[in-house]
């Protein structure tokens, strides 16, 4: 997704001052694109809101510290990815992250090809791959901004997003679940 | 014949594909449809429309910014109180040889309170996700607790003796933080408001 919003100089500074209609200004201009980011490497809606929400209250939070370094957007957005990724380790902690092609609902029996769009073929990655892919590929981070992010190796996010592309052409070309 | 694997597509893609990856890929149609799918796959990514979030958070959000700065107020004004009283108890208390049960039940109602607040400084409710519904509590309560610190302040400027009615605004202030607290740490959705 591509944001090309540019937000005035003076918003940011009545937001740096905690002026409350400046900070809804700007949950309005970023609320769409950091919810979007959020459900893009998340499964579920109701945790999207939760990192929408968390996001925002570190960016009111934080907003005195923000230098006007680079786009306002970039800053708002490692925020977000941050914490979208803070809620995968928190449930991968709980789940050890297993949820996968695998065991995804309406699962097709063994061996019968099935053909879908991209959305849900997104959808049937493990969170890791998902949040890698989303992150590369259309956000535009680096495999090295990834790994920090993650607190992993840069060869580990390079390999999470060979895995998770295998997997979408598998679910695309219709070869179904079955390996 | 040995095709490309995904992770030498990927690289090949980002200009850090090895010699015999290259070669490979301008001599074998498969791995030049493959590379070009991989394109595509990208593209139609980063196609797909936003989503909006279904509820608005916004009014949440504010209630927790403006009950953090009222809770820092508060903070401040528990702090100036504590200091008047102090002031206070060395000049009025004294005469009365630190025996008074109000003194006794006035200093014991500051200490809870005081308690109360490193509690919920601890917790730290501003970084944590709450309902609408205790937000807007928590907001109440902060607004009566700010309340009672008005008339603490008031009184405490007035120099006076051990007042029950002093008393009793302290005892008041430790119940209502202790919804405040109830609220937080235990996400009660009911505290008698």
């Amino acid at each position: 997704m591509t944001i090309s919003l540019a937000v005035p100089d003076l918003l940011i500074a009545r937001a740096k001052s905690g002026d409350v209609e400046a900070l809804e200004a700007l949950y309005r201009a970023f609320e769409t694109p950091v919810y979007n980011l959020a459900q893009r490497m998340l499964r579920h809606p109701e945790d999207a809101e939760d990192v929408l929400q968390e996001t925002f209250l570190e960016v009111v939070r934080s907003i005195k510290a923000y230098r006007g370094e680079g786009h306002l957007w970039g800053w708002i957005r490692r925020i977000a990815a941050s914490k979208a990724l803070m809620r995968i380790r928190r449930d991968q902690v709980r789940s050890e992250d297993v949820f996968d092609e695998e065991l995804i609902e309406g699962a097709q029996p063994v061996g019968v090809p099935v053909r879908i769009d991209l959305e849900r073929a997104m959808a049937r990655l493990s969170d890791t791959s998902r949040a890698v892919v989303w992150l590369h590929d259309v956000e535009g981070y680096t495999h090295e901004e990834i790994a920090e992010m993650m607190g992993k190796t840069v060869s580990f996010s390079k390999s999470q997003l060979a895995r998770a592309h295998t997997r979408l052409r598998g679910y695309l070309e219709g070869e179904g679940i079955a390996r | 014949m040995m095709h490309c694997t995904m992770e030498e597509l990927l690289a090949l893609r980002a200009n850090e594909g090895s010699v015999w990856g290259r070669q490979h890929l301008d001599a074998c149609p498969v791995c030049r449809g493959e590379l070009e799918a991989l394109y595509q796959r990208v593209a139609q990514l980063k196609a797909l429309p936003p989503i909006s979030p279904a509820r608005d958070r916004w009014p949440v959000i504010r209630d927790r910014v403006q009950g953090s700065r009222a809770r820092g107020r508060r903070m401040w004004a528990a702090r100036g109180l504590a200091a008047a009283a102090l002031i206070a108890g060395v000049a009025v208390l004294r005469p009365f040889g630190g025996t008074s049960a109000y003194a006794n039940e006035l200093e014991r109602a500051k200490q809870q309170s005081a308690s109360l607040e490193a509690e919920l400084q601890q917790y730290d409710p501003d970084s944590r996700v709450v309902s609408g519904r205790a937000a807007s509590l928590a907001a109440d309560l902060e607004d009566r607790i700010a309340t009672v610190d008005g008339w603490l302040a008031q009184l405490n400027s007035v120099p006076a003796g051990p007042d029950p009615q002093l008393v009793k605004l302290w005892r008041d202030r430790v119940n209502l933080m202790q919804q405040l607290v109830d609220v937080h740490v235990t996400n009660a959705a009911y505290v008698g408001l």
